[in-house]
C-alpha cells in the first residue's frame, strides 16, 4: 500500500485521492469520467476509478448502485458510453473481453462462465485450449491444470465434472481459471458468498500472494470484516455515481453505510420498539424432504422481528418455505399461534394469517405481465373484498388495490398498469401489498430488499418496523447482513440445514453471525464424508 | 390507453398518445382488416356485396369458435395440437349416435339431437381432462401430451367411422344448426358463435378461475406462492378447450351433413392462427376475446378473398403460414410500443 493514501480520511467524504492531472504510468488502470446508460437507466455517471499494483481495491455500493457496470466495462464485457480508460498508462480503444484477458485483466463474476458439462480441467483452458495443428493436446492441458491447482493450493480433482460440484468448488475453479494465466488485474465480484471459512482463508493467502507479486485487484463485497482484513482503498458508489475513494483502515462501518445510502445510519435502519407477546410461530426439529432444513427449532413471536442469516444454500429461505408449504416437511412439528399443522399448503397459511414474501419476485412473486391491481389481490382472491363465489368483484377490487398501492406509495399509482414496467423497489412493494390486501400475521420475508434502491429500502424497513410495532411477527431472511443486524430483536444463524446459533441482544454482532456461518462440527463432519466417499481406490 | 392516464398531456401530442395506445391495446389488425377488405373488393367488386360480407361473418364463426376455446390453453402458457383431430372424433362419434338412435331421420329425431350434442361435449370434455391432466399434474410438456393425443384422436375417428363419413345422420340438424336463421336474423353458427363469446368474456374478466388462468400464464410460481390452485385450473382449461373445440365439431359436423372423421387436419393451425394473429400471447398471460374476433375474421376475410380472386390452393396455405410469423412479429413490436 502506498503512502500518499495515508492522508485523513476518517471524515469518509468525498475524498480526493489522486488529483494529478495527467494519466500516471504507475498506475494499472486509471479511468475517469466513465459513463455508461442503458435504456431508461444511467448505471454510471462520471465515475472516475483507479487502481495500483499491489493493492486490493474494493467497490462498495448497493445492489444497482453501478458496481457490476463497472466491473463489466473494465474486463471489457460493456463499452463505456464516455470517458477515458487507462490501462498501465496507454489508452484503451475498443476494449473486448478476449482483449482484456490478453492483456491481462482477468474477472471472476458472480455468475459463473463455467460448462456444467465439462470437467475442471476442460473449463480451465475453455475458449483457449492448448492445440498443435487443430488437435487439443489433452495430456499438456491435464497437467497444467493439475499444477495450477496445486500451486492455488485448491482441493480441486482436474477431472471432476464442474455440474457435480458444490457451489464453493464451482467458485474456485472460476478462481483457478482466473488465474491459469498471467494477471495484473484480478477482479473478483463477491467471492466468498459461497465459500467456507477454510476456503476463504485460503483465498485471501492467494490474495497476498497475488498482491506481493504486484498484482491490482478489484474486490466487490458487502461484508464489513472482509474489507477490513483484505481491503486497501474503498471506493463507494452511489446510483451509478462515485461517492468517494476512502482508506479501508480508517473507516468505520457507519461512514461506509452513510456513503453507500446517503443517509445517516440511523435514518436508514430505524429503530424498532420489539415488544415480544406470544409466541406466533414456531418450529420444533423441522426437517424437509430435501435435506435443505434440518431438525430446526425456531420461533418468532408476536410484536418482534427476527433475523434469519447464513450463507447462499445455508437452508434460509427454505425454512420459511417449508412453513408455507412449498417444501415438504419429514419431519417436526410446526406451530402456529399453538395450533399445529401438519401438512401446511399455501393457501391454508394465507388463510391462517402468515404469508411467505419470495426472494425471487421475477421468478415466483409477481405476475409480471399483468397490472398492478391482479397481483395486489392475487394471493386474496377468497376474501369477499375481492370475490364471492368465484365470481370477481371489480369495483371493490379496484378500490381496495387503489388504497393499498396509495398507502404504499406505488409508482406509478396507476393500479392498470402492468407490473413489468416497474421498477425493483415499485415491484417489491406491489408484492409486499399482499399483506395489507388480507390479514396477516406473520411474515415471511425472503430477502425483503434484494434489487431494490436506496429509497425503497428505506420504505421496505419503515414497514417492516410499522408491521412489528403492530403487533406482527416478523421474520427478515438475508443475505445483507447490516439489514438482519440492525433490524432484528433476535437472530438465527443456520448452517447446512441446521440452526447454527440464536443470538440475542449484544451478541448481535458482525463478527458473532458470521462465525457461525461456518460451524465448524457440521463442516469437519461434512468434509470427512466428503474424504470416505473419495477414499475408494 | 394507459399512456393517456399519466398526466396532463399537451393537446398537440393527444392524438398521437390516443394513435400509440390504439395500437398497444389491438395491434394493428383492425387495420390490417379494413385494407384487407377493400383491397380484395377494388380486385374483385363481387366481394363488397352483402351477401359477401354475410358468408364472411358466418364462415368466420366457425373459425372464432374453435380459436376462443384454443384462447383457454394459450392463456395457460399451453397450447393444444389435438384441437382438430379432437373436432374429428367428436363429430364422427356424435354422428354415430344420432344415427344410431334416428337413422336418416326416421325415429327420435329431437332425442337423437340432444344425444349427439350431450356426447360431443361429454367426449370433448374427457379429451380435455386427459390432455389437462397430463400438463397440469404430472407437468408434462403441452406439445407432448397434445400431440399424442392427436394421434389417439386421429385414432379412434377413423376406427369408429371405418375411415368413411357418416352419412344417415338427420337432416334436421343440418337444418337447424347450419342453414337460415334463428329468429329470421341470426345465422345459427353466428349464434353460437356470439353465446360462446359472450360466456367466454363472462368467465375470463369476471370470475375467479378466469382471473387465475391469465395469472397462472403469466407466471405459475406465482400463483403456487399466492396459494391458489392452479393446477386445478389449468387442467380445467384443456377441459374447457375441447368442450368449446366438441361444439364447434358440432357446427361443422351439421354444415357438412355428415359425420367426417377427415374434418379436422387444418384446424389445429388456423385455431392458434386466429389466436395469435387476433393477439392472444404465445407466452401466456394475455388475450381477449375481441382478439379471437379479430383474427378470425382477418383468417377468414384472407381466404374468402384469395378464393374469389381466385389465388391457387397451395399459395394460400403460404400465404396463411407467412401471415402467422408476420403477426407474431407485429406482436413483439407492439410490445415495443407499449414499453
Amino acid at each position: 500500500m502506498g503512502t500518499q493514501d495515508k492522508r485523513d480520511m476518517a471524515s469518509g467524504d468525498t475524498a480526493p485521492v489522486d488529483q494529478s492531472g495527467g494519466s500516471d504510468p504507475s498506475l494499472l488502470i486509471e479511468m475517469k469520467g466513465i459513463d455508461k446508460r442503458f435504456p431508461g437507466v444511467c448505471a454510471l455517471d462520471q465515475v472516475d476509478f483507479d487502481l495500483r499494483p499491489g493493492e486490493v481495491h474494493v467497490l462498495f455500493g448497493e445492489n444497482g448502485a453501478g458496481k457490476s457496470t463497472l466491473i463489466n466495462v473494465i474486463a471489457g464485457s460493456f463499452a463505456a458510453d464516455g470517458g477515458s480508460y487507462m490501462f498501465c498508462g496507454e489508452k484503451l480503444g475498443r476494449l473486448t473481453p478476449y482483449h482484456a484477458r490478453e492483456i491481462g485483466i482477468s474477472p471472476v463474476f458472480q455468475e459463473f462462465s463455467l460448462a456444467p458439462d465439462l470437467t475442471i480441467g476442460e473449463n480451465l483452458f475453455l475458449g483457449r485450449e492448448l492445440a498443435s495443428v487443430g488437435v487439443l493436446n489433452k495430456g499438456e492441458m491435464r497437467a497444467q491444470a493439475k499444477s495450477v491447482l496445486e500451486d492455488l493450493g485448491f482441493d480441486l480433482e482436474p477431472h471432476a465434472r464442474v455440474g457435480d460440484l458444490p457451489r464453493a468448488q464451482q467458485q474456485m475453479t472460476e478462481i483457478a481459471k482466473a488465474l491459469l494465466r498471467e494477471v495484473r488485474v484480478l477482479i473478483l465480484d463477491e467471492p466468498t458468498a459461497s465459500l467456507s471459512e477454510r476456503e476463504t482463508d485460503r483465498l485471501f493467502e492467494i490474495i497476498d500472494r497475488l498482491k506481493s507479486e504486484g498484482v491490482g485487484i478489484i474486490y466487490v463485497s458487502h461484508r464489513m470484516a472482509e474489507i477490513k482484513r483484505v481491503g486497501d482503498r474503498v471506493t463507494v458508489l452511489r446510483d451509478g455515481r462515485k461517492i468517494g475513494t476512502v482508506d479501508a483502515d480508517a473507516v468505520s462501518e457507519e461512514n461506509l453505510v452513510e456513503m453507500m445510502t446517503g443517509r445517516t445510519f440511523d435514518a436508514f435502519f430505524p429503530k424498532i420498539e420489539h415488544r415480544p407477546g406470544d409466541v406466533a410461530l414456531a418450529t420444533t426439529g423441522l426437517t424437509t424432504k430435501n435435506r435443505q432444513v434440518i431438525d430446526v427449532d425456531f420461533s418468532v413471536r408476536a410484536g418482534e422481528v427476527v433475523g434469519i442469516a447464513g450463507l447462499v444454500g445455508c437452508g434460509k429461505s427454505e425454512l420459511a418455505r417449508a412453513i408455507f408449504g412449498l417444501h415438504e416437511i419429514t419431519a417436526g412439528a410446526l406451530m402456529l399461534y399453538g395450533k399445529t399443522i401438519t401438512s401446511p399448503t399455501p393457501s391454508q397459511m394465507l388463510k391462517s394469517g402468515l404469508c411467505y414474501f419470495p426472494s425471487d419476485r421475477v421468478a415466483e412473486g409477481l405476475s409480471l405481465s399483468r397490472p398492478i391491481r391482479e397481483n395486489v389481490s392475487l394471493a386474496a382472491l377468497d376474501l369477499a373484498d375481492f370475490a364471492s363465489k368465484g365470481f370477481l368483484k371489480i369495483g371493490s377490487e379496484k378500490a381496495r388495490a387503489a388504497a393499498i398501492v396509495d398507502k404504499l406509495q406505488v409508482v406509478p399509482l396507476d393500479t392498470e398498469k402492468q407490473v413489468e414496467f416497474l421498477s425493483g423497489g415499485n415491484r417489491q412493494k406491489v408484492m409486499l401489498s399482499r399483506g395489507l390486501a388480507r390479514d396477516i400475521n406473520v411474515f415471511l420475508l425472503d430477502e425483503p430488499t434484494v434489487g431494490i434502491d436506496v429509497g425503497a429500502k428505506t420504505e421496505v424497513y419503515n414497514l417492516i418496523k410499522e408491521m412489528a410495532e403492530a403487533g406482527a411477527a416478523v421474520v427478515v431472511i438475508s443475505s445483507e447482513l447490516p439489514e438482519v443486524l440492525h433490524l432484528s430483536n433476535r437472530v438465527y444463524v443456520m448452517h447446512r440445514g441446521y440452526l447454527a446459533a440464536e443470538l440475542t441482544g449484544e451478541d448481535i454482532t458482525e463478527a458473532n453471525v458470521l462465525a457461525h456461518f461456518f460451524d465448524r462440527d457440521h463442516e469437519t463432519e461434512e468434509t470427512s464424508s466428503k474424504i470416505s466417499e473419495g477414499s475408494g481406490p | 390507453m394507459s399512456a393517456s392516464v399519466d398526466g396532463p398531456d399537451l393537446s398537440a401530442s393527444r392524438s398521437h398518445v390516443w394513435f400509440f395506445g390504439f395500437f398497444a391495446k389491438y395491434g394493428f389488425l383492425p387495420v390490417i382488416l379494413i385494407a384487407l377488405y377493400v383491397g380484395f373488393g377494388l380486385v374483385e367488386p363481387a366481394f363488397f356485396s352483402g351477401a359477401n360480407a354475410l358468408n364472411i361473418i358466418k364462415q368466420s364463426s366457425y373459425l372464432i369458435v374453435l380459436a376462443t376455446a384454443q384462447m383457454f390453453v394459450l392463456l395457460t402458457r399451453g397450447f393444444d395440437l389435438s384441437l382438430g383431430m379432437v373436432v374429428s372424433m367428436v363429430s364422427v362419434a356424435s354422428s354415430l349416435v344420432m344415427a344410431g338412435i334416428a337413422p336418416n331421420g326416421e325415429g327420435p329425431v329431437i332425442i337423437a339431437l340432444l344425444a349427439g350434442v350431450f356426447a360431443a361435449v361429454a367426449i370433448g370434455a374427457m379429451a380435455g381432462a386427459v390432455n389437462g391432466i397430463c400438463v397440469a399434474y404430472f407437468d408434462i410438456n403441452p406439445f407432448v401430451v397434445t400431440m399424442g393425443m392427436q394421434g389417439i384422436a386421429f385414432g379412434l375417428a377413423t376406427t369408429l367411422s371405418g375411415g368413411f363419413p357418416v352419412l344417415d345422420i338427420p337432416v334436421l340438424l343440418n337444418k337447424g344448426l347450419a342453414q337460415g336463421a334463428w329468429f329470421g336474423v341470426i345465422p345459427p353458427p353466428v349464434a353460437v358463435c356470439l353465446i360462446i363469446l359472450a360466456a367466454s368474456y363472462f368467465v375470463l374478466n369476471r370470475t375467479v378461475f378466469g382471473r387465475s388462468l391469465y395469472l397462472l400464464g403469466a407466471n405459475s410460481r406465482a400463483t403456487e406462492v399466492g396459494g391458489i390452485p392452479w393446477r386445478r385450473y389449468n387442467m380445467l382449461a384443456y377441459v374447457i378447450c375441447s368442450s368449446i373445440a366438441a361444439i364447434g365439431a358440432i357446427l361443422i359436423t351439421a354444415r357438412a351433413g355428415t359425420g367426417e372423421p377427415s374434418l379436422g387436419g387444418g384446424l389445429v393451425l388456423q385455431s392458434i392462427a386466429a389466436a395469435v394473429i387476433g393477439g392472444v400471447a404465445l407466452r401466456g398471460g394475455e388475450g381477449r376475446v375481441i382478439h379471437v374476433v379479430l383474427g378470425g375474421l382477418l383468417v377468414t376475410v384472407l381466404s374468402i378473398g384469395m378464393n374469389l380472386t381466385r389465388v391457387d390452393g397451395f399459395l394460400q396455405e403460404i400465404v396463411l403460414g407467412l401471415v402467422v410469423v408476420g403477426a407474431v412479429f407485429l406482436d413483439r413490436l407492439r410490445l415495443k410500443i407499449r414499453l
